[in-house]
């Protein structure tokens, strides 16, 4: 039995109200770990792929990694995976908090959820005792009211909710922990919704044992002493994710404007992360056993945008829904991302389909004929919290955004889909790959669309890390250039997506030397990978994904960017820039072994293991 | 005919420089403090002692550049500590230096939100940092 893992699974099935424990070989968990390949492997062996992702045949996956509950800093992390309703092909989305490791606590390493239920029900898995319960009393209530509400019955109580964005199949609905930490991406809240599953929550006090004791510890302690060391570490204490703010308006990586503005100091000034430390922070928090604490807690004590003393938005959500909407204030992006947090949205979506709205709302494609009245002009963000609200119920102009700014943009017709800065259905997060062209490849090659999770090219690319004992990098790159970025993207593949299925945060990722994780990793579950083995498990995670969503029609004419993207910008850092696609890709599909239709080649196939794969794309 | 790294005529030089830049006076309008950098003691590459220099800066003026010693340097506001290697690439423009810092090439004493804040300003004197002719003891 490998160690570090519970050593089960549960099974639930919402359609027969069934729950039954399974478990996994050995050799399967040492070759896809866990979180995030795990699943995919699951889903490719046990499911059918072309379910509708809001049926009753699309599984709903819940996985931890061997390291989630070791105490090992950043190990709090959980993937859900799914078909993603927002893009119809492979879903995840990882989150950090409290609950991947109370999960482990109750014994369990993942659930994976089948069928839907006739009626609103929530699981609990409360000290290995799993049972799906009734939540007619819950259905209707937002995410903080759901989460007060089931920590009731004890506070050691971990909590995983949707609120009506999931309910009411918002392709952009989110699943939010404890309230402060969320599943955002790719709509995985309407695939709960879908199965009328309100909630989860989990409690227990199992400990799972570590291969090495002694070595772990050791291995502890380095780490603790390298996020010590770590200036990225004490920046993100300090100022939480939202330090790129300033960072990123001198290098050109924030957009602004839906993407059509370069540079403005006095956005970047006044949604910083030392504005919010200086205005709105009340504490820094952390996830279970993370010494970084990134976490901000946030009150805005007056103002047309108060709010309860709560969590706080990252970065991500201080562009979407400042600089993208040319708004200045600060207390009204808590506000939205209080409200996103609630209804329970994604706030990078969301906050790029109000940018799609407000920009077509100023070329006069929208009026407020069309938006239910609401003056949509850049900044205007009272509107903003109106349409937020409409779009998690689906009221009137908002059930035109609810499914992202893909679909929105399809539905106005014309040109709209032009406006919209998104990979394979995805909208892009806040980063800019005119500034960073090795960006640009990574959004186009993440296998669940426009992605800086997925991978650590964000990272390797920007200089948060360097790791020349991984593989050859150099210490400095040029953002604005595409030479040698396809090897830098293929590398930082290999070894970031490995977050996903450790389940370890990506932050920590960048702060820690990768051999002190492998050492810890080796520590925990006795399985002595070297490093190449490591890469390879990327390697093979990614390429599985890759074949996930080949079988479902993804091929090379869908690794793109879109127009915006390849429009240069007049000022700013990264002014006058556009990534040379055509070398990115070309280069990139060497190394990764992808032939001209973009599957993976069969020698490749064979190369990791992924025999099943190679036959269901060779038939 | 540059000057050598590290002395007191190269600090002279560098607030010459930074004095003279038409746009530095605006950009570090809000900057207030002195900062200390450490050149950590390399001899194979003629560095035999620990270097440390300190600047004093205040809403776009330049006050005391002087090679001093370590107590001098450590009563700034930031003190900043690295390599002779990792100096000399700063210097250089092969190693930004807030790439450097994230990456633990260089540390830094100091409020690394006032940094992060000002960091046009931070930009603004590396790049200065290149622009005068440099004589780099390994290289003489």
């Amino acid at each position: 039995m490998a160690m570090g893992y519970a050593g089960k699974f549960l099974l639930v099935n919402l359609s027969d109200n069934s729950c039954t424990d399974f478990t996994i070989v050995d050799a399967d968990l040492e070759k896809y770990i866990g979180g995030s390949c795990l699943a995919a492997k699951i889903y490719f062996d046990k499911y059918p792929l072309d379910a509708d992702p809001l049926s009753k045949d699309n599984p709903l996956m819940i996985m931890t990694g061997p390291m989630v509950g070791s105490g090992f800093p950043g190990t709090s992390r959980f993937s859900i995976c799914a078909k993603a309703p927002q893009t119809g092909i492979w879903g995840e989305s990882a989150c950090g908090g409290t609950f991947g490791p109370e999960l482990k606590r109750a014994g369990y390493d993942g659930i994976v959820f089948e069928g839907a239920a006739d009626k609103p029900a929530y699981l609990s898995i409360l000290d290995g005792e799993a049972k799906i319960n009734d939540a007619s009393h819950l259905w209707g209530k937002d995410i903080y009211e759901v989460t007060d509400l089931l920590k009731a019955a004890g506070k050691s109580i971990k909590v995983l909710a949707i609120g009506a964005a999931g309910e009411n199949l918002v392709q952009i609905a989110a699943i939010g922990n404890d309230k402060g930490h969320f599943s955002g991406r790719t709509g995985l809240g309407a695939v709960m919704g879908a199965k009328k599953l309100k909630a989860v929550i989990v409690k227990g006090s199992a400990k799972t044992d570590k291969s090495d004791e002694d070595r772990y510890k050791a291995a502890f302690k380095t780490a603790v002493a390298e996020v010590k060391d770590s200036a990225l570490a004490e920046g993100l204490h300090m100022m939480g994710s939202d330090a790129n703010m300033d960072l990123g308006m001198v290098t050109g990586d924030v957009p602004i404007k839906n993407w059509t503005v370069g540079q403005d100091f006095d956005l970047s000034f006044n949604l910083s992360g030392p504005t919010m430390r200086e205005k709105y922070l009340t504490k820094a928090h952390a996830c279970a056993n993370c010494p970084v604490a990134c976490k901000r807690v946030v009150k805005v004590d007056d103002g047309p945008f108060r709010t309860e003393e709560g969590p706080g938005p990252e970065y991500e959500t201080c562009g979407t829904f400042g600089t993208m909407l040319m708004n200045p204030d600060l207390s009204a992006v808590i506000k939205a991302n209080e409200l996103c947090n609630k209804y329970g949205m994604d706030t990078i979506s969301c906050g790029s389909a109000i940018a799609l709205a407000m920009e077509l709302y100023e070329k006069g494609t929208l009026s407020t004929d069309d938006t239910d009245g609401l003056d949509l002009s850049w900044g205007n963000m009272e509107a903003v919290m109106t349409l937020i609200k409409k779009m998690a119920y689906r009221e009137g102009f908002g059930d035109l955004l609810a499914d992202g700014a893909v679909k929105a943009a399809k539905k106005i017709g014309g040109d709209a889909i032009d406006y919209v800065v998104h990979v394979k259905g995805l909208e892009a997060p806040m980063h800019d790959p005119r500034g960073f062209h090795g960006m640009g490849l990574a959004y186009m090659m993440s296998n669940r669309g426009a992605c800086h999770l997925q991978h650590a090219v964000l990272a390797t690319e920007q200089g948060m890390a360097s790791w020349p004992q991984l593989f050859d990098m150099k210490d400095d790159y040029d953002g604005t250039t595409s030479v040698d970025k396809a090897a830098l993207v293929y590398n930082s593949e290999n070894y970031g997506i490995l977050g996903n299925s450790l389940a370890i945060c990506h932050y920590l990722v960048d702060i820690l030397k990768p051999e002190t994780i492998l050492e810890a990793f080796n520590a925990i579950t006795g399985f002595n990978l070297t490093k190449d083995d490591l890469l390879k498990s990327g390697m093979r995670d990614w390429t599985l994904k890759r074949g996930f969503n080949n079988l479902l029609g993804i091929t090379a004419k869908d690794d793109k960017l879109p127009k915006k993207l390849l429009t240069a910008l007049e000022d700013g850092g990264a002014a006058g820039s556009v990534p040379d696609v055509e070398l990115l890709l070309s280069e990139y599909y060497a190394i990764r072994g992808l032939d001209d239709r973009g599957f993976p080649k069969k020698e490749k196939l064979d190369e990791l293991g992924l025999t099943e794969l190679k036959e269901r794309l060779y038939q | 005919m540059g000057v050598p790294a590290l002395t007191q005529e190269w600090m002279d030089a560098y607030k010459a420089a930074i004095v003279a830049d038409p746009e530095y006076k605006t950009i570090a309008k809000d900057w207030e403090g002195s900062v200390a950098l450490v050149c950590l003691a390399d001899p194979s590459k003629g560095i035999p002692e620990t270097v440390y220099l300190f600047q004093d800066y205040w809403h776009g003026d330049v006050g005391e550049f002087v090679v001093c010693d370590k107590e001098k340097a450590e009563s700034a506001k930031f003190v900043m500590t690295g390599e002779y290697s990792r100096w000399k690439q700063i210097a250089r423009k092969e190693l930004d230096a807030t790439k450097a810092l994230l990456q633990g090439k260089l540390k830094m004493k100091g409020d690394l939100p006032y940094v992060v804040r000002n960091i046009k300003t931070v930009n603004k004197v590396i790049d200065i940092l290149g622009t005068f002719e440099t004589i780099w003891p390994d290289e003489v």
